[in-house]
């Protein structure tokens, strides 16, 4: 596509492709399931609960 | 290397080394924290900041630690996996005169009142808008919401769920019945939906934040959240079963800690596309490359075979490093799954029940 398309100016500023390959349809279809495979919540680890107040008991 | 021949498209070759399970499951498992996040963080931090009037209807959860949840130092975790219903788990608990603590998820509260059990506190925390009111009972659900989405009817979970509208009307009629009776512990990431429902049925609603990343660390997101709402974070430990046990074992403080129904896997006989991320493998993988995913699991205490998704196995590693960090006792008596490990005391229920 890239080789298609031609501007017919120059721009002020150096214009750098950062999409360098395109995505293929397949990848594209394995990220929107990777995006459905995570768990329910996050995992912190080595934590247990931050009762957020003067009292903490039990702060890890 | 041992080989059981399986069929109903399960998994055909089963390892007992778990360096030689299927490399794309493990990769996946190690990036399970990442694309959990991904996929659920902003979605839990807009709820809890459309809960904020809701969480004026509640109490903070701190006022569980002033409330003696069943007697002793017992709880008992019950969990939604397949074994609850293989290993009759109601049915012992009620065969007995235990008196600690029950603590279930919401995924397993249908269970627990049709058996005549009324859990001591509830537990949840995923945020999805549509699935999690489904085990409150869904007053909007149609025929089009079950088209769109089997997630429930092709799992083990709960079977029930698979005859879909006429278990809706049941969860609805005992939750309006027995929840003026029952405590949930809602975390802040829960659906409107569900909020609604734990409130119409009158249950006490205790509220806290579930822990997204490490508080103590610049920018953290859950001490912003703690900032904005009040509410004591917790380490849920990458679902709701896990949750549940930190709740008796971080709120509760309960030093016997036993869980059931927690599988964390299948059963081998179970069909890969009766599993909770099937359609997501296929689109992944392909039907063909699915061993390439699910993981199979040699359970050396039951002696006989499992297997596990990368959610579930990672949910196995979050719960053994939380229970590897914890003073109290965990004990899985399950009697079937793939959770074990060296701070796991592997036990069938009724042995738990008479210590």
């Amino acid at each position: 596509m890239s080789n298609l398309l031609k501007g017919n100016f120059n721009t002020e500023k150096t214009v750098v492709d950062t999409n360098t390959s395109e995505e293929s349809l397949e990848q594209r279809f394995e990220k929107e399931a990777l995006k459905k495979l995570g768990g329910s919540i996050a995992f912190v680890a080595k934590k247990e609960v931050h009762w957020g107040d003067n009292d903490d008991s039990k702060k890890d | 290397m041992a080989t059981q021949s399986m069929d109903n498209g399960t998994a055909n070759t089963l390892n007992k080394d778990h360096n030689s399970l299927p490399s794309l499951g493990m990769e996946l498992v190690a990036h399970m924290g990442d694309i959990t996040r991904d996929r659920i963080q902003d979605m839990a931090l807009e709820n809890a900041r459309n809960n904020l009037t809701a969480i004026q209807n509640g109490e903070s959860l701190k006022a569980l630690r002033n409330i003696d949840l069943g007697k002793g130092d017992k709880a008992i975790i019950i969990a939604a996996g397949p074994s609850l219903r293989r290993k009759n788990v109601a049915e012992q608990l009620l065969s007995t005169n235990y008196d600690g603590a029950i603590i279930a998820t919401e995924s397993s509260m249908l269970y627990c009142l049709r058996q005549g059990i009324i859990p001591d506190l509830v537990v949840t925390v995923d945020p999805h808008p549509k699935r999690i009111v489904r085990w409150f009972g869904d007053p909007d659900l149609t025929q089009a919401d079950l088209k769109a989405d089997d997630y429930f009817e092709r799992q083990d979970l709960d079977t029930s769920f698979s005859e879909a509208l006429r278990t809706n009307d049941e969860i609805l009629e005992l939750l309006n019945k027995y929840g003026p009776q029952m405590r949930i512990a809602v975390s802040s990431s829960s659906a409107n939906t569900v909020v609604t429902r734990a409130h119409q049925s009158a249950m006490q609603v205790y509220w806290w934040n579930p822990m997204y990343d490490d508080m103590d660390q610049p920018n953290s997101v859950t001490q912003t959240l703690l900032t904005e709402n009040g509410l004591p974070c917790v380490n849920a430990g990458g679902n709701v079963g896990s949750a549940a046990w930190m709740m008796a074992n971080a709120v509760l403080n309960k030093q016997r800690i036993a869980v059931t129904g927690m599988d964390l896997g299948y059963y081998a006989d179970t069909p890969y596309k009766n599993t909770q991320y099937y359609h997501e493998a296929v689109a992944l993988v392909g039907e063909d490359r699915l061993d390439e995913i699910y993981m199979p699991i040699y359970n050396p205490h039951l002696e006989q075979w499992f297997y596990t998704d990368p959610a579930y196995m990672w949910y196995r590693e979050c719960l053994l490093q939380m229970t590897a960090h914890a003073t109290c006792e965990t004990y899985n008596c399950t009697e079937g799954g793939t959770f074990f490990g060296d701070n796991i005391h592997f036990i069938p229920l009724s042995e738990f029940l008479a210590a």
